[in-house]
């Protein structure tokens, strides 16, 4: 209630009787006190509360977490209501006296006795490492000797937390140095402190400590989360962070456990490994990566502990993923010579228990997608047909549910797929038959349970994602999409009976999929209308499983291009839903820009019959205009999103535009002209669009220039965009906003010159 | 208190095979567009070219 009174100013009243209550003498009262301004703070946004009454709430909460509170109930409500108040003392932490206050409390907290408490106490502290990184820099040594003491000797729930201290400060800085080094804005709103390079001589060991606290069979339970994994976990990111600097502190510990007789030293050096392949240069690993690959190969196949075996899958797999593809064509680490004993060994490593066998795939799939590029030098080439049928193997195993190893194999087999070439075209041809039988038989299947319904579900989605992906490789290429298209009518039945089995996932799946086949098929799909439109209304009414709804609209603009003024039956209901779906405050806000964009495919599609959406349309398309030219954003996700919506809208204009274009009914446009060259004015005065907006921008105003003709000269002529926006595009770096700048420029000088 | 957030992914990819079919549809359905705002802009340009009438007459 008061997540919805408070910001309207209707319980004026209710922070300053709560906290009346904390001078109470009875315990019990003064923790449901706590936990309700813990709670209050969870839902209401900190605008919503004046800075006195933040100033309060913060007094009570800080005093109830103080050693000198008695009552440890008391002290676990108060911190746990620290984590959740944090978020409202941003005055409070740009304060030193009152931080270091609450510094030093939250600190203290970490030492009770009660381990939830010091639990929750550690939690906080993860908070303010990304709430208030910059604050940190006093307390960094401090925290360092807390947290190392938790790691080394508190329970595990209090270890992990501290662990998550350091990732949490990782994931910081990896933003900070990324946002240094883009290309766009090479600065961060806050500047790096360079915490984990300062700590990496003693982070870097209370980590490699931690490695060698495995579980026994961790690996079987997708579930686990404990000490080794979070270690793991952290060095990986401190890896990212530092780079290079972490080779040297890594590797004595990788030679001295790699061969020990214990499989927990050799796994936590497999691991320690593993995890740091991503940062660090290639020329610095690169050598390292040599030794270790053959070393690697021959473990996976020989060692006789499996947790040390899927380690080492794993590890090949970020060796694959980090350090192969076109980034060493120079100096490979995979090369024709050692390309047969590395298949070999995956191959076989796919037999393997689930789980070693699950990363196996893993590893395939990245040794795959680094010859992307590769084209018929791809070394694979050889081994396609080996390589699909060990897969299509791994998904028949009895035990593929295990370990989500079914998954991995079909999710390797699209990326194989994705990654073929034209000269293995055939042997892909040859699975579409394979996989349609597999989907047909899952609609076979009698009564089942849920249990088994929702493996079905699972299947099936799996089965249709990797339908989508072999429409679109042999659709693509001019050598098979003929012969694949003998397949159509079968997919598309498949595909409508899996609709009628009603799970959100498999239609998204199915959806993405009849996408690429209309693409794939062009004006022949129109005979598949009739009865697929009704799923194609269902999407687009999907509010609550909104990528259901995205990716629905995304196929009607496929739909839009491969049928042309065929899809016109439709477009009434498709509208209608479209209309309906922008106007919904339920519905997701990532779908709208794909919306307006996708009027744009309607209009290109059905030239002038779009007339009679024009007066629903254009208003829409006006008022959003008017909100995205104009938005104060608020930060980069806000901008990013009005920079999608300004595309989205410029997108349906230059539909519209175009698809009027050489109509008689041409000039019922005329009437908008002047609201889009005010949008257009009003973008380039705003000067915060990013580069494909530019690019789309200006390519309205060839499109206005281009359709409207002489008409719409004078006003063009007073814009401001058909000059120094104009001039500014044409001296763009970027091709694609030059090339959308030269059709505007002679579009416009038709339109002028008349 | 909000419950803490579930843990990171452990030997697992950062996006999912099932992301990434969306994310390429999406880019591919844009790139799709972006071709046929060019067939359209580039079919204007043929027609008001004075090389145009010829192309017309080929053409039937």
């Amino acid at each position: 209630v008061a997540g919805i009174e408070i910001p309207q100013k209707q319980w004026p009243e209710l922070i300053a009787s709560l906290l009346s209550n904390i001078h109470q003498v009875q315990p019990n009262v003064k923790q449901a006190t706590l936990e309700t301004l813990g709670y209050l703070c969870e839902e209401v946004s900190p605008e919503a509360v004046d800075q006195d009454q933040v100033n309060k709430i913060l007094t009570a909460v800080v005093q109830g977490m103080n050693a000198s509170e008695g009552n440890s109930d008391v002290r676990l409500a108060a911190t746990r209501a620290l984590y959740n108040a944090l978020g409202f003392a941003q005055v409070n932490f740009s304060n030193d006296m009152e931080r270091d206050y609450i510094m030093r409390v939250v600190c203290e907290a970490t030492q009770s006795t009660d381990v939830k408490i010091r639990q929750a106490a550690f939690e906080c502290l993860v908070a303010i490492s990304s709430t208030y990184y910059d604050k940190l820099a006093t307390y960094m040594q401090d925290i360092f000797n807390i947290t190392a003491k938790a790691v080394r000797g508190d329970e595990e729930s209090v270890a992990l937390q501290a662990i998550e201290f350091w990732s949490s400060i990782c994931d910081e800085e990896i933003d900070i140095l990324d946002e240094y080094s883009s290309e766009f804005t090479a600065d961060s709103d806050v500047p790096c402190y360079y915490f984990i390079k300062q700590a990496l001589p003693a982070l870097v060991p209370m980590l490699l400590e931690t490695l060698l606290k495995q579980e026994e069979d961790q690996d079987l339970d997708e579930g686990a989360w404990n000490l080794a994994m979070a270690g793991g976990t952290c060095l990986g990111l401190v890896a990212r962070t530092v780079g290079d600097d972490i080779v040297p502190l890594v590797m004595p510990f990788v030679e001295e456990n790699i061969t020990k007789p214990d499989w927990r030293h050799r796994e936590a050096a497999t691991y320690a490994f593993g995890s740091i392949l991503e940062g660090p240069s290639a020329d610095k690993l690169a050598p390292l990566v040599n030794v270790a690959l053959n070393f690697m190969l021959s473990a996976l196949v020989n060692d006789p502990s499996n947790h040390v075996k899927d380690t080492t899958a794993w590890t090949l797999g970020r060796i694959f993923e980090f350090l192969h593809g076109s980034a060493l064509e120079t100096a490979p680490i995979i090369t024709s010579e050692n390309c047969q004993q590395i298949l070999t060994v995956l191959l076989q490593s796919m037999k393997d228990v689930p789980n070693v066998a699950e990363k196996a795939c893993g590893a395939l799939y990245f040794l795959a997608q680094g010859y992307v590029d590769a084209g018929s030098a791809s070394p694979l080439t050889p081994f396609f047909q080996d390589i699909i049928q060990s897969l299509l193997f791994v998904t028949h195993r009895e035990d593929a549910g295990e370990s989500r190893l079914r998954t991995a194999a079909y999710e390797t087999l699209n990326e194989v797929v994705r990654c073929s070439i034209e000269e293995t075209g055939p042997i892909v041809m040859q699975l579409v038959p394979v996989i349609m039988m597999e989907l047909h038989q899952t609609l076979e299947a009698g009564k089942l349970s849920t249990d088994e319904r929702e493996k079905r579900s699972e299947l099936q989605g799996l089965l249709c994602g990797c339908l989508q992906v072999i429409i679109q490789k042999l659709g693509a290429m001019e050598s098979t999409k003929y012969s694949f298209l003998q397949y159509a009518d079968q997919m598309m039945e498949l595909f409508l009976r899996v609709f009628a089995c009603r799970n959100a996932t498999v239609h998204e799946e199915a959806m993405l999929a009849i996408g690429a086949l209309a693409y794939a098929a062009g004006p022949n799909f129109s005979k598949y209308m009739p009865q697929f439109y009704q799923y194609l209304e269902m999407g687009l009414q999907n509010f609550e499983e909104y990528q259901v709804c995205a990716i629905t609209v995304g196929v009607v603009g496929d739909l839009c291009r491969a049928l042309e003024d065929k899809i016109l039956p439709y477009c009434d209901g498709i509208m209608t839903q479209l209309l309906k779906d922008l106007s919904s405050n339920q519905l997701h806000r990532s779908v709208k820009p794909p919306i307006f964009s996708c009027f744009g495919d309607i209009a290109l599609a059905i030239g002038e019959n779009f007339e009679k959406y024009l007066i629903y349309a254009m208003p829409m398309l006006q008022s959003a205009a008017d909100l995205s030219a104009h938005a104060a954003a608020a930060d980069d996700e806000m901008l990013d999103y009005t920079n999608q919506l300004r595309n989205g809208i410029l997108e349906a204009y230059s539909g519209i535009l175009q698809g009027f274009k050489s109509s008689p009914k041409t000039q019922l446009l005329m009437q908008y002209a002047p609201n889009i060259l005010n949008f257009l004015d009003a973008l380039y005065n705003g000067k915060d669009m990013d580069d494909t907006v530019m690019k789309t921008a200006i390519g309205v105003l060839g499109d206005l220039a281009d359709t409207l003709g002489v008409h719409a000269g004078p006003l063009i002529n007073q814009s401001i965009s058909s000059k120094r926006f104009l001039e500014e595009c044409l001296a763009s770096d970027d091709p694609l906003v030059k090339e959308s700048a030269d059709w505007a420029r002679v579009a416009i000088s038709r339109a002028v010159s008349g | 208190m909000a419950p803490p957030p579930p843990h990171r992914p452990y030997k697992r990819p950062a996006i999912s095979d099932q992301q990434r079919r969306r994310d390429l549809a999406l880019q591919a359905q844009s790139a799709r567009r972006a071709d046929a705002q060019a067939r359209a802009r580039s079919l204007a340009n043929s027609l008001l070219s004075p090389s145009s009438a010829a192309a017309d007459t080929a053409v039937e």
